[in-house]
């Protein structure tokens, strides 16, 4: 009897959804109750603001409410498309991007290099454990010793160290930060220096599973370090370099806000400004333009979800575990 | 055959060893100097908060504290009553805000972990695709301001209750570092789905619920994000990390902070002095749990992605 209203259940089951969740709610109720404090700050905090996205097609008035504010089409995104400062701003967005992925991705994978290859291990260790500490610090301490090193000198203050030894020296002092053709390569330095060190990290990881015989029988073949390190490191490293350069080009309409709005200032607008500091200049960095805003927000969500889907599907051809 | 030739062998070890010193050279040069690139900027930002003033302006790679050590700036920062109201602030924030945003996400990474739950994979793709796509900043603060957040001390610590990044690592950490058989065994003992979580999944996660505290512990210290976006001109309610900025880039706080420094030392400290000790000042904490971090990421518990 018991087994005919177990298989009764069962049918149950496979009939209705709901009883289909109820008996699974009464067997995980425990699981559920666990995922339950997330879902709700998920539904709140994540996708709650998903609402106010309709602003981007909408000409909002306060009175009327998001919803109830008259629809205008695409209006906002022809205002967006005409603004130079948009166009700017995006451009630069993706140029300052390649740049990273150019001198900054390249760095990071020949640092890892360089750091397995250093055979006193205490030195390795104090090396490492160097490296890796700007990355906990802030954008904001970055920026302050930026500041620091490169600041140019006003009356009544000394000025950044790089500009008291070129007035020491003799030559005029440089106002880095506000010199708008220095300003992308600071970016990628300070990148660079605030971040390479513990993306090591990954690739680190990968060559400590190379098997040490494959080492031996390549000293025994006659193969030197530089041989060892091209032929048998490298190749060990790649899927991995794979991976996080296509997720790095995935982001390449991604902007760095931390980064970009300690550093810049009015004077390097034309190449620092990127999208997310635009973003929250037009709206509440002062400019009120909330429905330009979010236009371009959901311009830029849609086009990182077209790069990263597409990049995604190369990295699902290689085996190594992705994200999703 | 290589000792029917010893001359041609000799040679060629020769050369070998030669070419090992040139590599190791270059890579311990290589290394060193990027690590002195990485840490000297603090180093310098450190002895030079320490240094008196008069010796400061001669410049020089302050390697040490010469002149003696002087505290002064430090007395101006600590006797400046926003900066100890503001680092009251930080500090309470990261105790609330790491307590809460680890317990919401490893209970939720646990349960998402359990992949034969019904639902599980659906809330897994909920979770992950709001990594890619949000509603955006001004759709984000109307939300805030309808649950009436904005200009509240919450807003910088319940919205982040959830933390995508690290959900993502304990979940994987749920899933290959916790063994299976373990948990199968305990249920066949009779061990419900309650005991299992609190007797064995919690006990063997300590190592790891330890280490993404401590990362979690970090980013709300350096968040000045949302006190900006969400509160902005509530100086009772701003983080240390804000008046850093300030700091920096507000000539007005620069002025506050000087005059207020006249009742304490004897001559208005120099600008860049006051922020190199501020730079410390927000350096500090970080530096203090440095040695854990490092510890525990060197372990590799949170690359959680990488599996052998």
């Amino acid at each position: 009897m018991t087994k005919q209203q177990g298989y009764g259940l069962q049918q149950a089951a496979k009939g209705s959804l709901l009883a289909r969740a109820r008996l699974a709610l009464k067997k995980y109720w425990f699981i559920y109750l666990l995922a339950l404090p997330g879902l709700v700050t998920l539904i709140i905090f994540s996708y709650g603001p998903m609402y106010g996205i309709q602003l981007a097609f909408k000409d909002y008035k306060i009175n009327l409410g998001v919803w109830g504010s008259p629809f205008v089409g695409l209006q906002h995104y022809q205002a967006l498309f005409s603004d130079n400062a948009f166009i700017q701003a995006f451009k630069n967005t993706v140029i300052i991007n390649l740049y990273h992925l150019i001198f900054g991705f390249t760095f990071n994978v020949f640092l890892a290099l360089m750091i397995n290859e250093i055979l006193v291990k205490p030195l390795k260790s104090v090396v490492q454990t160097l490296v890796y500490l700007p990355y906990f610090l802030s954008w904001v301490i970055f920026a302050g010793l930026v500041q620091v090193f490169l600041q140019a000198p006003v009356p009544g203050d000394v000025g950044g160290v790089v500009n008291q030894v070129i007035v020491a020296m003799g030559g005029e002092a440089i106002d880095f930060m506000k010199t708008p053709s220095l300003f992308r390569g600071l970016l990628v330095i300070t990148n660079i220096i605030k971040t390479s060190g513990y993306s090591t990290i990954i690739y680190l990881a990968a060559i400590s599973g190379v098997d040490p015989n494959l080492y031996e029988a390549a000293a025994i073949d006659g193969a030197n370090r530089k041989d060892m390190l091209v032929y048998i490191t490298f190749p060990r490293i790649l899927p991995s370099v794979a991976v996080l350069f296509l997720l790095n080009i995935s982001q390449l309409f991604l902007s760095n806000f931390d980064q970009v709005y300690n550093m810049y200032n009015n004077f390097v607008l034309s190449t620092g400004d990127v999208i997310s500091t635009y973003i929250y200049r037009i709206s509440l960095g002062g400019g009120g333009k909330f429905e330009l805003s979010t236009a371009a927000n959901l311009l830029l969500n849609l086009l990182g979800m077209i790069a990263l889907i597409w990049s995604n599907r190369f990295v699902k051809k290689m085996d190594v575990m992705g994200i999703i | 055959m290589l000792h029917s030739q010893p001359a041609t062998a000799m040679r060629h070890s020769m050369r070998q060893r030669l070419g090992f010193n040139f590599y190791d050279v270059f890579v311990v040069t290589f290394c060193v100097l990027f690590a002195l690139i990485c840490f000297y900027p603090m180093w310098y930002v450190f002895i030079a908060s320490l240094t008196p003033y008069e010796e400061f302006v001669k410049g020089g790679l302050m390697l040490w504290p010469t002149g003696g050590v002087d505290f002064q700036y430090y007395n101006v920062i600590f006797n400046n009553s926003s900066f100890i109201s503001s680092l009251w602030i930080s500090a309470s924030k990261t105790v609330i805000g790491t307590a809460l945003s680890l317990l919401v996400t490893s209970t939720m990474a646990y349960a998402v972990s359990k992949v034969h739950v019904p639902g599980m994979k659906v809330l897994n793709l909920l979770t992950v695709f709001t990594m890619f796509f949000s509603g955006g900043l001004v759709p984000t603060y109307m939300l805030y301001k309808d649950l009436g957040l904005i200009r509240s001390y919450w807003v910088m610590v319940i919205p982040y209750a959830l933390s995508i990044t690290y959900y993502i690592v304990m979940r994987n950490y749920f899933s290959y570092s916790v063994s299976s058989e373990l948990e199968d065994a305990a249920s066949i003992d009779g061990c419900n789905e309650v005991r299992i979580f609190f007797q064995i999944i919690l006990p063997l996660s300590k190592p790891m619920l330890a280490a993404v505290g401590l990362f979690l512990a970090v980013g709300f210290w350096n968040d000045y994000y949302s006190y900006m976006m969400y509160i902005s001109s509530k100086p009772a309610l701003q983080p240390f990390a804000w008046v850093l900025r300030r700091v920096l880039t507000d000539s007005q706080m620069m002025a506050q902070m000087r005059s207020g420094a006249t009742s304490v030392g004897s001559q208005l400290p120099p600008p860049m002095a006051l922020r190199m000790a501020t730079i410390i000042c927000a350096m500090l904490p970080i530096m203090c749990v440095y040695p854990f971090l490092q510890k525990h990421f060197a372990k590799g518990i949170m690359i959680g992605a990488v599996k052998e």
